[in-house]
């Protein structure tokens, strides 16, 4: 062994051994045992019914992007309740422990929970929400979407899509095992150089961190070569780049960001590993090594990251306004650059996180003013969805009210951004809960522009609407829960708090912590919403059975297809020919043209090796993080067999004839409800639109005035 | 699903391009530069900052002789994209190394003892 390893290790289990498992700790023990439970009662559930056949079929080992992005969409949200439940934790501890003479229990001196413990908590909790919730949730979204809207069968590649999700599962599964196997890091989700190193924190928290980093970083890096892959090759004949749509655009550019800036993560946490698996010493205090430099390099993926998440979430939010206002997207053109001059600047601004290391006033100033800049083309964006609001026919559906929310979020967390990029001021305030605030601002405004895709786009996937009302108790409870937990955050930064505290010393700041508590009470509540909507929805799906354009004024191409989209997303691939193809068809009566001649798709078989090598990436960061070498040995071989066996294996794929294919679109289109009528009317200019085909020509009331935006 | 080349691998025009010669060449060439680093740093042939600047010119030269030898990047039609995406690297590749080079001559020379032989140091 190179480095010194505190504590036993035997070459079998290396340092992996019974006491390692948490079973006296009073609250892992009956977690433990509720998810065994649970576990256990899935898979009677599961064998009880005969489904695992049906399982492995049509899910484990499935090449289709939709439900790809399905599993990859329920995984983000299982995470998000994980990383939640976290958050829960630090806000009671905090409530319970502030002040003097707080009592404690359980072993900790204030509240319930022990540093060590709590540090665990804020570092699964940030490393959790950003990486294993926001960013499935987001890839999951651009999976079943992208295709769709530039009109292709599948991602370009539909194997390395499958990877990329089981590896991401492979993380998940990873963070979790954490929890009852060892313990996870507790320096913060970014870690700080030299307390990750060997010698200060000698357990296994650390190597968790760093091989669960490594596998989510690889999965999205996959998942990004496909998603610009897909996107560069894969587009409908006349899907001009000018004609892409919004949404598409915004994930082009978070991909190459994504593809450009997690390398950079994977070498900052790989040389981490190095100094604590080969003894180097790049982040050490001694021998050369440099601490800032760690910091450096994590944040130069860092910033960029926040930019990958944003991006998509800002395309949402340019789908869900035009159609609930009966207009096009305003200023298309300049969308497009701010987007792309928002991913450029992203690389320029990194240092803004550690201004307070000290590199002086020529530095700090072209960061500061860098950092300002973003806020030129973000703002361009907010006035072009203002604008596409303008005069235009609003419908307040539950999705628009989550865009809406996403957009005020926005404008909180990009102007205490532009706080915080003053060094000046970044001097007060850096590492205090002020931070914190903003940069949840920011986050949940992605969160909003999630849930406001998933109600947007779920018709589309299942063929029927979620329940509106709910949608909407659901937004008001966590719109509430929101800013009962963040606006006393801002103020207690403002009073001087600092972030991670397990033990709030000042008395002062109790208010405000239990204000907080009572936010996220309230933010438990809307997660009840949610499952009552899903309830609901589920329950009387056959009365909202969506249309192909489930929402009677869509825009953009997905919505041409049948609702719920078939596994070859297009009968016949359409042929493009506005912007906003579905509106135009709509607009000049075309809407209900069928396709009169079928051809044979030619579709990829399913595979078993993406999951299997998601297995064996798990089995190989478990091994690396307890050190049993020769398992970890084996599972690397093993993962290198099956990627060459499946290469030469290669995938012929299977031909759909095309009298099948007619006769399952006729079939789509025989149960899907009379396309093309409003299933909601009026908006601010009142009066109920006929669509009816043919009488929506260019001269109807309703497009009156309205653009040409036909490029 | 597959594109274009049918579903033989080795009809990839990337494929076709291998070539054992320049595979070797590049192989031999990198692993003389990074011998050469080696010794000059263990053997401690320079001065420190003369070192650093060494060791940086090797790794430089290491990347040329790779992407030339082992990708064949050039600017015919099957290879354009890998060209593409190396020349939108090179910003990128300026503004990480040196904005972090700045960043972090600015920090030393306040909180460092300095490099000997690094210009601008006193
Ligand atoms: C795009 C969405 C954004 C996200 C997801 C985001 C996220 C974050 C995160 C995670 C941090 C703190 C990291 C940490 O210390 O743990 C942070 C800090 C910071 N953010 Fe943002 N941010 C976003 C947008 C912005 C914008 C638009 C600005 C300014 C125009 C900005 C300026 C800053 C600054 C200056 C800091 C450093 C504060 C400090 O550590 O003292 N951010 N942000
Ligand atoms: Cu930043």
């Amino acid at each position: 062994m190179l480095v010194n390893l505190p504590g036993p290790w035997n070459p079998w289990l290396g340092r992996l051994a019974l006491s390692e498992i948490p079973y006296t700790n009073p609250i892992l023990a009956p977690l433990f045992v509720v998810v065994v439970v649970l576990g256990l009662l899935m898979v009677a559930g599961i064998t009880y019914y005969g489904k695992w056949g049906y399982l492995w079929k049509e899910w484990l080992t499935t090449v289709d992007h939709k439900k790809l992005g399905i599993m990859y969409i329920i995984l983000g949200l299982v995470m998000l309740f994980r990383g939640f439940i976290d958050g829960l934790m630090m806000r009671t501890q905090q409530a319970m422990a502030v002040g003097p003479h707080a009592s404690g229990m359980m072993g900790a001196v204030h509240g319930y929970l022990t540093p060590f413990h709590f540090g665990q908590i804020y570092s699964a909790h940030g490393m959790i929400m950003i990486l294993l919730a926001a960013t499935p949730l987001l890839v999951g979204i651009m999976n079943i979407v992208i295709p769709l809207q530039i009109g292709a069968r599948d991602m370009a590649y539909p194997y390395l899509n499958a990877l990329g999700l089981w590896i991401t599962a492979a993380a998940v599964v990873l963070i979790m095992a954490s929890l009852f196997v060892g313990d996870f890091a507790h320096n913060g989700w970014f870690g700080y150089a030299p307390i990750f190193e060997l010698a200060y924190s000698p357990g296994v928290g650390v190597d968790y961190w760093i091989w669960t980093f490594q596998l989510v970083a690889l999965g999205t890096t996959l998942g990004s070569i496909n998603f610009i892959a897909t996107i560069v090759k894969m587009r409908a004949p006349g899907m001009k780049w000018s004609r892409l749509p919004m949404f598409t655009w915004a994930s082009l550019s978070a991909n190459i960001i994504a593809l450009t800036s997690f390398p950079c993560l994977q070498v900052a946490i790989g040389l981490v590993a190095a100094d604590r698996y080969l003894g180097t010493h790049f982040f050490t205090a001694g021998f050369g090594g440099n601490l800032m430099l760690y910091t450096n390099l994590f944040w130069l993926w860092g910033h960029p990251e926040v930019y990958f998440v944003i991006l998509p979430a800002f395309g949402m939010i340019s789908e869900i306004i035009p159609t609930f206002s009966e207009k096009p997207l305003f200023g298309y053109v300049t969308m497009v650059l701010a987007t792309f001059a928002i991913a450029g600047v992203s690389w320029l601004v990194w240092l803004h996180h550690f201004f307070t290391m000290g590199m002086g006033p020529y530095v700090s100033t072209e960061f500061s003013v860098a950092t300002m800049l973003v806020g030129i083309p973000t703002g361009v964006k907010v006035f072009n969805w203002a604008f596409t609001m303008y005069r235009g026919r609003l419908t307040y559906t539950a999705a628009m009210y989550w865009a809406l929310g996403a957009l005020f979020l926005l404008l909180v967390g990009g102007l205490t951004g532009m706080m915080l990029s003053i060094p000046a001021i970044n001097y007060m305030v850096h590492n205090s809960v002020f931070v914190v605030a903003h940069f949840h601002m920011m986050l949940l405004c992605i969160v909003y522009a999630i849930f406001g895709s998933v109600i947007y786009w779920f018709p589309k996937v299942f063929g029927y609407t979620l329940n509106e009302a709910w949608g909407k108790v659901m937004f008001w409870l966590f719109s509430a829960g929101t800013a009962l937990v963040f606006i006393p955050m801002f103020m207690e930064g403002f009073m001087g708090m600092t972030r991670r505290l397990d033990w709030p010393f000042d008395p002062h700041w109790a208010p405000y912590l239990n204000i907080q508590v009572l936010g996220i009470l309230v933010y438990v509540l809307s997660i009840l919403a949610f499952v009552v909507m899903l309830y609901v929805s589920i329950r009387d799906r056959a009365q909202h059975r969506a249309a192909a354009d489930a929402w009677g004024t869509s825009r953009s191409l997905e919505w041409l297809t049948a609702s719920p989209v078939p596994f070859y997303n297009f009968a016949v691939v359409p042929q493009v020919n506005a912007r906003d193809e579905v509106a135009w068809r709509r607009e000049h009566g075309l809407s209900a043209q069928r396709a009169s001649h079928y051809d044979a798709i030619h579709m990829p078989n399913n595979t078993g090796i993406a999951i299997i090598i998601g297995g064996l990436t798990f089995v190989l960061g478990f091994a690396l993080t307890w050190r049993i070498w020769w398992l970890s040995l084996i599972s690397l071989l093993a993962i290198i067999v099956m990627m060459i066996y499946r290469s030469a294996k290669g995938d012929p794929g299977h031909v759909i004839p095309a009298e099948e294919v007619e006769r399952m679109d006729r079939e789509a289109e025989r149960t899907m409800p009379r396309a093309d009528l409003p299933r909601h009317s009026g908006g601010v200019l009142g009066g109920a639109i006929a669509y009816d085909s043919g009488a929506a020509g260019e001269g109807s009331a309703n497009l009156r005035g309205a653009p040409d935006y036909r490029p | 699903m597959s594109h274009g080349h049918g579903s033989n691998p080795l009809a990839h025009p990337e494929v076709q391009m291998a070539n054992n010669r320049s595979y070797v060449t590049g192989f031999i060439v990198a692993s003389l530069l990074m011998a050469a680093a080696t010794v000059l740093v263990s053997g401690h042939l320079l001065p420190p900052f003369a070192l650093l600047l060494a060791i940086t010119g090797c790794a430089g030269l290491a990347i040329i002789a790779q992407v030339y030898f082992l990708l064949h990047m050039d600017l015919s039609e099957h290879s354009i994209w890998n060209t593409v995406a190396l020349i939108m690297f090179i910003p990128l590749f300026v503004i990480t190394i040196g904005l972090t080079w700045w960043m972090f001559s600015q920090l030393y020379l306040r909180t460092m003892p300095m490099i000997p032989g690094m210009p601008g140091m006193h």
